[in-house]
């Protein structure tokens, strides 16, 4: 004995020591994204494109609604200002507005002459005397006037003060309320800010820093202000659910992964009598994981986070494998005999697994192929360390479970038992029925429905983009052509009918990079109807006639008009590095040999009408939350089509292993027989299927398939059907309460998960015990 | 190119000045000496009003511009600006925001917010009328000299940020009666408001020095 323990102990040092290595390994190299297009099939159509864009870095997904209440507004309007102020520094953040009037810092120093260029004032107005004259009266009100502070250095260069209608006309296009020069909410209770950051929607890390870092300057402002109410801040956009999702998802996670731990360790220990057993257990999966893992790191150049959820989810059968053997360990039999005597249906149950999986390598979307790795090699390495590894390091048994004597009443109730044949046919055809003609939607393809966002947060999130005018999320114009030019005259173009479409309640505002940025033709247009600097010299002496102003006050402006005459039209790369970028980046996207317009709505009233009017024109709509719904039953009817491959590839896996029809009956119909059923409650419960549905349900199906195999392979022996039956109730036991756990998270995903394993655990383990088992000989004493 | 930043904001200062504007008149403690029974002495129940001629000075203009006109404390606590030479022009000044109407033009809103010595320069006084001290002695250092009968109140912005536009309000009266309001910014000219007596008196007055003299010395 003793001379075995030695070569034991270092057996499983060595084993652990491997694992830690291997942890640590993938620890550091291991890159997970985040990024959703990795695992959606490539996009076709152009809103696909556009969706698949947006998800990544459009600047919809960037924008987070900050609201400041429970103060006064002159204390909220404070801080917003000072919020402001410290988001401008954050490198997080690349654009934070809360209404303020910047006067000049509004429009960048170098594009200030272009101001005559780029204001709709001048589209019409001739800068003749009359004009002037009339400009330079109302600006010596403005100097008599209370704001003369304010405009009196802008006069030189700006005697029409040019360029306050151009920051006006910049303002967002459904600019909210304000007040003490902040935007506040229509009821003047919330400070209201929008701010933009660096990072992608779906760069959970990089939204993550910048909700920090937003608090972190939102927790100074706070100290800054004084004594007084301290005002509260809410968060909204994707940005913050995403975070609010990823650590509320760690936090249930966190204790559900607890109770799992105590609740198995308990389970094993109670159900083995030994303290190594959990420990030895945990092992194959264990490494299965980490082999899964690595294996998907060497071969692809980036970890899904949704593949190592949906892998390790998968790989959960990996669990039973010990289980099987434990629970078949008997005195006299050396550890080696028993896992050699499992060996055939337990590689069986793997190989016919991973034949399954592999059809997922031909999906067509990266995330399936990682997933099918993953699981390959995950349920590979886990089934080969349970078979060479685990009986090295596992001492002979000192029970046979066969002997308890509460397994054998157990037993001798089940073989009472009426063994069914025709009830599960009807069970079936009703079953059958409930799927079909169950009342609601089969699929649930709403990616946000996903999202654990509580309904109050979602609602509060309309109401703050409502009051902001924030862009609609959903739909959204298009304009293509061959370049950005071409793409701004079309823009133009349509303006008036978006004007119109206003005026007539269609939509309640829209933006495009046209408001920022005229074409080119436009901007040429302008520029003709400038004066040319003599004959403006002259109009403006002649309106400054009988005026008070100085005769030389307004050279500046002299020579702006003429630097905008004269100079070339601004182009979309001329705003590269100011504010501007920012507004045009968003609305005019240029590609090779094409550039396209997108126009963003809000408060959108009749979807069909405005599609009907702008179609005329060119503009095309887009509907987001259609393509993203498109692209999620693309992503599942590869799913599906792998799914009906891997059954027959299963069944034909089954039927080489076992050889005579009746067997293969017998252990395919619990399995198929559990998937309906399950499919049956889900639909009766009014639940709509997702994808997490779908994953857990070939789980659900891998499970049953063990177990029917094990109940198979004990043949009509009695002791063996004992043992057998113990160790499904513990494998039973062990998944049931995992997933009954992530049943009861609030979480959806989770919940789809664990609802659907649960459920999946408890038919198989039944059916597998009426169906797959066979009446056993007489009771040997 | 004429640009230069938009002078410093500075809420607080103006918010305080706004909030004089509506509070009751609290009563005064005793503290300093001198400003003490001067400040109880401007304190007006509202309604008031009270006549001004303002001179606005510019690097632009020939010579000051001369606008007329009276300024009202409404009982609502606004205060009301209401020019009527040589053109008739109405600032309101409520609720963080002055609304400036002229004739056949949209009415201008503007944050106070935006310019804060707006509301500290044109407000200080209404601070001085509501009586509020406490808030007036919050923004500013107040000093106080002269006489009963001729006195001079200098404020002095406390805030950094306020006094980087505005070096200091000089107001000058004559018991009870506030004459001249002198604002001197950081940068520029200085600008004159001659209020209620003093206003009377500088009607037909066209020289510049004899307008200064008007404001500073009320006995002559």
């Amino acid at each position: 004995m003793s001379g075995a323990r030695l070569p034991r102990l270092g057996l499983l040092l060595g084993w652990l020591l491997l694992l830690a290595l291997g942890g640590t390994w993938l620890g550091r190299g291991l890159n997970v994204e985040e990024d959703l297009r990795r695992f959606l099939p490539d996009p076709r159509t152009p809103a696909q494109v556009l969706l698949v864009d947006e998800l990544g870095e459009g600047p919809g997904s960037r924008l987070l609604l900050l609201a400041l209440d429970g103060a006064p507004p002159a204390r909220l309007a404070e801080a917003s200002l000072a919020l402001r102020a410290a988001l401008e520094t954050a490198p997080e953040i690349e654009l934070a507005s809360n209404g303020e009037d910047r006067g000049l810092d509004a429009v960048p120093e170098h594009l200030l002459p272009y101001r005559y260029l780029l204001s709709p004032a001048l589209r019409a107005q001739a800068l003749d005397r009359h004009y002037l004259a009339q400009a330079l009266e109302q600006r010596l009100q403005d100097l008599g006037s209370p704001v003369a502070d304010l405009v009196e250095p802008l006069l030189p260069s700006d005697p029409t003060l040019e360029t306050l209608a151009l920051a006006e006309a910049w303002q967002p296009p459904q600019a909210p309320n304000r007040q003490y020069g902040v935007w506040f909410d229509r009821a003047g209770r919330q400070a209201l800010l929008m701010v933009q950051t660096r990072a992608a929607g779906f760069d959970s890390a990089g939204q993550q820093a910048a909700v920090a870092a937003i608090q972190a300057a939102f927790a100074r402002v706070r100290e800054g202000l004084g004594e007084g109410p301290a005002p509260r801040l809410e968060l909204s956009g994707p940005g913050a659910f995403g975070v609010a999702i990823r650590d509320r998802t760690e936090r249930e996670m966190r204790w559900i992964g607890t109770a799992d731990t105590v609740g198995l360790l308990l389970l094993l220990a109670l159900a083995y009598r030994r303290w190594s057993m959990p420990l030895l257990g945990a092992l194959p999966l264990a490494s299965g994981g980490l082999a899964g893992l690595g294996a998907v790191a060497l071969l692809f150049p980036g970890v899904h986070g949704i593949t190592l959820a949906f892998g390790f989810t998968l790989i959960g059968v990996a669990q039973d494998y010990p289980i099987h053997f434990f629970s078949h360990l008997r005195p006299g039999q050396s550890p080696r005999a028993s896992v050699r005597a499992l060996w055939p249906t337990l590689v069986t149950g793997v190989a016919s697994t991973c034949i399954a999986y592999a059809t997922f390598l031909f999906s067509g979307v990266e995330g399936l192929r990682q997933l099918a790795v993953f699981t390959i090699v995950g349920l590979a390495v886990a089934a080969a360390s349970t078979r060479w590894l685990l009986p090295r390091l596992v001492t002979p048994a000192r029970r046979d479970p066969a002997r308890s004597a509460p397994l054998a009443r157990l037993w001798r109730w089940i073989e009472r038992l009426p063994r069914p044949r025709a009830a599960l046919g009807v069970l079936a055809l009703l079953a059958l029925a409930a799927v079909a003609l169950a009342p609601g939607g089969f699929w649930q393809n709403d990616l946000s429905r996903l999202t654990p966002v509580p309904p109050a947060e979602l609602e509060r999130d309309a109401r703050l983009r409502a009051e902001l005018g924030a862009p609609d999320v959903r739909y959204m114009l298009m304009l293509q052509d061959v370049d950005a030019e071409a793409v701004l005259q079309a823009s133009e173009r349509l303006l008036p009918v978006l004007e119109q479409a206003r005026a007539d309640g269609l939509v309640e505002g829209y933006d495009l990079a046209a408001r920022y940025l005229p074409s080119q033709a436009s901007q040429r247009q302008r520029q003709a109807r400038l004066p040319a600097p003599e004959v403006l010299r002259a109009e403006l002496d002649a309106a400054l006639a009988g005026q008070p102003f100085q005769d030389d006050a307004f050279g500046p402006f002299l020579a702006d008009v003429e630097a905008a005459r004269s100079g070339a039209p601004l182009q979309p790369s001329d705003l590269a590095g100011t504010p501007l970028q920012l507004a045009v980046g968003g609305l005019l996207l240029e590609g090779q040999g094409q550039a396209t317009a997108l126009v963003s709505l809000s408060g959108v009233g009749d979807v069909q009408a405005l599609a009907a009017r702008t179609g005329a024109h060119g503009a095309q709509l887009l509907d987001l939350k259609q393509a993203s719904e498109s692209l999620v039953a693309q992503w599942r009817l590869r799913l599906l089509a792998a799914l009906g491959a891997a059954a027959v590839l299963l069944a034909a896996a089954v039927w080489w292993a076992l050889r005579t029809p009746a067997r293969v009956l017998r252990v395919l119909a619990p399995m198929g027989l559990s998937t309906l059923l399950i499919l049956a409650v889900l639909r009766l419960c009014g639940v709509e299927l997702n994808l997490f549905h779908l994953v857990s349900l070939i789980l659900a199906a891998g499970l049953g398939l063990d177990y029917a195999l094990f109940f198979d392979h004990a043949g009509d022996d009695r002791d063996d059907q004992l043992r057998t039956l113990h160790a499904v109730i513990v494998c039973s036991l062990t998944t049931l309460l995992v997933f009954s756990l992530l049943a009861l998270s609030s979480i959806p995903v989770l919940r789809a998960i664990g609802s659907t394993v649960a459920l999946g655990v408890l038919f198989n383990f039944v059916l597998a015990l009426l169906v797959a088992r066979r009446p056993a000989r007489a009771e040997a004493a | 190119m004429a640009h230069r930043p938009i002078p410093s904001r500075r809420p607080e200062a103006l918010l305080a000045l706004l909030l004089a504007l509506v509070a009751t008149a609290a009563p005064l403690a005793a503290a300093e000496l001198d400003p003490e029974p001067i400040l109880r002495g401007l304190a007006r129940p509202a309604p008031s009003r009270t006549p001004f001629v303002e001179l606005r000075g510019s690097a632009m203009l020939k010579q000051p511009l001369r606008v007329q006109g009276e300024y009202r404390r409404e009982a609502d606590g606004r205060l009301v600006r209401q020019g009527t030479s040589p053109y008739a022009e109405t600032t309101t000044l409520g609720s963080g925001e002055a609304v400036i109407e002229r004739a056949g033009r949209a009415p201008r809103r503007i944050a106070l917010a935006q310019v804060p010595e707006l509301a500290a320069v044109r407000a200080g006084f209404g601070a001085l009328l509501a009586g509020d001290r406490e808030l007036l002695l919050r923004t500013y250092d107040v000093h106080a000299s002269g006489q009963r009968e001729r006195w001079t109140l200098r404020l002095v912005p406390r805030d950094p940020r306020l006094a980087a536009g505005l070096r200091q309000i000089e107001l000058h009266g004559r018991g009870s009666e506030l004459r001249c309001v002198e604002s001197q910014p950081a940068r520029g000219e200085l600008q004159r408001t001659l209020m209620a007596g003093a206003a009377a008196q500088a009607a037909g007055v066209e020289d510049p020095a004899a307008l200064a003299a008007l404001c500073r010395d009320p006995a002559a």
